[in-house]
């Protein structure tokens, strides 16, 4: 038979858990970005490994959903990083306090 | 005539309107136009006087029912006027020196800016006291009542601006509500025992027929009620404080409203429900003893006042005494023949003192007047007269309305009440000559140089002159019992006079002695420059205290009323503050601290907020994972 799904889950484990430590220890916002992209194909990979075990389509689809979400979301995120660049001369996010209560 | 009754009281309601609405347009017209309308009225009221006149004595009675007031199941009230022998005298007086006065009042407040609008309340005032004494029902007696009250609180504090005025004002309103909430609830039970408002009605039957079915303690209860109101209108003890604090207002409003005609109301009001007030015994000794006392005491406090329209105002207080002192022995006639003698003298008295304030710029303290007579002849001639009436010199007309009055205790038997009203008298004629010797007399005390007033001021004076002058022979003189006693007594019924102890010719004696006498000591004391008199309050404090504050009992109900007043707001206003405001303060406060402890774990790193979404995340898993 074809590979266990449960390789794919520990693939989507690994790179979910290597994603999360980027955004955590990471200062430059793009490496950031890059990071939560990670995350987010690392679900991807979990819906469509789960879609298979299932043999239905439902994972597959909503895999795309956050495939056209997560594009959106970098044509944002990216603008307002090279916006903020811009203005500051810095990506590095504990610059970015302005928000502190 | 009788269905041209509302005209009387429709014609200064019309100039009131007028002038409230177009008073600072007309300029000094407004002042020709109330006078002319007030005059009007008086007119119409001599024409009803005569139709009146021209029936039998029994039937003189006209009703005027304008229209239904109101109507709620069985009780209804209609506005409807009355003339009858009472109320007509009274409307005479109303509008006769109210219009006198109205004419003296153009020249008065010549320069007043707000003319209009004084003569608009003037007006007003006219009207609601028309009403007040043509009121065919108690509850529109009530509103001319308190409509009154109402002018008398706008015209008291017309110069709203002097903050002495605003609050004498607020007194004279305030006071007089304590009697009004007590005849209110009067009136209340007149209705609950009757079963209706109307004179006709409440009076008619029971003076008719003497077995009456409710208990004279319901007589006595709605006697001393409306006797509460009465006593608040006529400020007579223990409601009188607001009445020498009310010469705050122009000297023309105290002529007209605390002289001549508001505050005989009360004994207006009394004498129309004299039916009610036989019915109950009780409450007729009340009337004597409050207006014996209220004599007395006025007449001890105005010795004591250096202020010249304080002084008249207490002796107005007294003379008020001495009408329901009169309505006390059920002396009706006597007490309205004082009535109007006294609101032409006294009406007369003011507005001299209107003159002297009117040369002196508006210098009220007797001590530095003196000598007057130099520089204001005529009106030291005015004040003479007036005095003298007062001080019941004959022929004035105060000689016969007084000795009437002094004279009727004697001869129905009341020996210790002559003997005080006696005294009472004797008084009157000495706290009346003070302010004339003060003002008029003596050695002069100011620099300034007084001017007579204008010919415009001089005219009323001149009437009112010949009306103390005269008016007591034509009304009270006894030849026939007198010509307003014989036109009253359809309503008020004939007094009982019995033998005194003494000749009429003595009592009459006694009286004129004793007013003589008066005269002439007062004339030495304060005129004769032998009595040091202004050394009097350096010498006996304690007496001159007493007298010059009368009794002190402003100061009384500071304490009994003012101050457990101003302590029981001082404990709501802290209960508010700390109670209420403190537990919404409270609240606010813990939000507040708590919104500066919050933003703490905002530290704007954006990494510290990925932790805190890992860690949820991972606790919210383990979480599920626990529950299975």
């Amino acid at each position: 038979m074809s590979t266990p799904v449960s390789y794919f889950l520990v693939v989507s484990a690994m790179l979910f858990a290597i994603g999360t430590v980027g955004v955590l220890v990471r200062r430059n916002a793009l490496v950031i970005f890059m990071s939560v992209e990670l995350q987010l194909n690392a679900v991807n990979l979990a819906l469509v490994a789960f879609s298979r075990l299932h043999g239905n389509l439902n994972g597959q689809v909503l895999a795309f959903f956050s495939m056209v979400v997560a594009a959106a979301e970098v044509v944002v995120g990216l603008a307002i990083i090279v916006t903020v660049y811009r203005r500051r001369q810095s990506a590095s996010v504990d610059d970015l306090t302005v928000l502190r209560g | 005539m009788g269905d041209l009754l509302w005209l009387v009281p429709a014609l200064p309601l019309a100039g009131a309107t007028v002038m409230l609405f177009g008073g600072g347009r007309l300029g000094r017209a407004a002042g020709w136009i109330a006078t002319a309308l007030v005059a009007a009225a008086f007119a119409l009221a001599v024409a009803i006087l005569l139709d009146l006149l021209s029936m039998p004595a029994e039937a003189r009675v006209l009703v005027d029912d304008v229209y239904e007031w109101m109507a709620a199941g069985a009780f209804s009230v209609d506005v409807a006027f009355r003339a009858d022998p009472l109320s007509i005298t009274m409307t005479l007086v109303v509008t006769g020196v109210g219009a006198l006065i109205h004419l003296y009042a153009i020249g008065y407040m010549e320069h007043d800016p707000r003319v209009g609008r004084f003569f608009a309340y003037m007006n007003l005032f006219v009207f609601f006291m028309l009403v007040l004494v043509l009121a065919d029902n108690y509850l529109l007696l009530y509103l001319g009542w308190e409509g009154v009250g109402l002018c008398s609180y706008l015209l008291i504090g017309f110069w709203f601006d002097r903050p002495s005025a605003a609050s004498a004002a607020k007194k004279a309103f305030v006071t007089t509500r304590i009697g009004d909430a007590a005849m209110l609830l009067g009136i209340a039970l007149i209705f609950i025992t009757f079963g209706s408002l109307d004179f006709g009605e409440v009076l008619a039957p029971l003076g008719a027929a003497d077995g009456a079915t409710p208990s004279s303690g319901t007589f006595t209860v709605i006697s001393l009620l409306l006797l509460a109101g009465a006593v608040g209108k006529s400020a007579q003890l223990p409601l009188h404080v607001w009445l020498p604090d009310a010469m705050e207002g122009p000297t023309p409003v105290s002529a007209l409203i605390h002289a001549a005609t508001m505050v005989t109301a009360g004994v207006y009001l009394v004498i129309r429900s004299h039916v009610l007030f036989e019915l109950s015994g009780t409450a007729l000794t009340v009337v004597l003893v409050v207006g014996l006392l209220g004599a007395i005491y006025a007449a001890l406090a105005s010795i004591g006042q250096f202020d010249i329209k304080r002084a008249l105002a207490y002796s107005t207080m007294s003379q008020i005494g001495f009408m329901f002192f009169a309505v006390g022995m059920r002396f009706y006639e006597g007490a309205m023949l004082l009535l109007v003698c006294h609101a032409f003298y006294k009406a007369l008295l003011f507005l001299t003192a209107g003159n002297v304030l009117h040369g002196l710029d508006d210098e009220t303290d007797m001590r530095r007047m003196g000598g007057l007579r130099a520089d204001m002849p005529i009106s030291a001639v005015w004040f003479g007269i007036g005095a003298l009436s007062l001080a019941g010199i004959p022929p004035l007309a105060g000689f016969f309305a007084k000795d009437e009055i002094v004279g009727f205790a004697a001869t129905s038997g009341r020996e210790i009440a002559w003997l005080l009203a006696t005294v009472g008298a004797f008084m009157s004629a000495l706290y009346i000559s003070r302010p004339l010797f003060l003002a008029f007399f003596g050695r002069r005390r100011t620099e300034r140089t007084a001017h007579e007033a204008p010919w415009l001021m001089q005219a009323p004076l001149a009437l009112l002159a010949l009306l103390t002058v005269g008016g007591g022979i034509v009304l009270g003189l006894q030849a026939e019992g007198g010509r307003l006693a014989t036109f009253l007594e359809p309503v008020v019924g004939a007094a009982e006079h019995g033998e005194a102890f003494l000749s009429d010719a003595g009592l009459i004696a006694i009286s004129v002695v004793l007013a003589v006498a008066a005269v002439a000591i007062a004339y030495w004391i304060w005129a004769s420059g032998r009595v040091d008199w202004q050394a009097f309050p350096s010498r006996q404090p304690e007496l001159a205290g007493w007298l010059s504050n009368a009794f002190y009992v402003n100061t009384l109900y500071a304490w009994l009323v003012q101050h457990p007043g101003k302590g029981f707001a001082h404990v709501l206003t802290s209960v508010d503050d700390r109670v209420i405001d403190g537990a919404v303060n409270e609240v606010a406060e813990d939000v507040g601290k708590a919104s500066r402890i919050a933003p703490r774990i905002q530290r704007g790193f954006v990494r510290t907020y990925a932790l805190g979404f890992l860690l949820g995340a991972v606790a919210l898993l383990l979480f599920l994972g626990w529950r299975g």
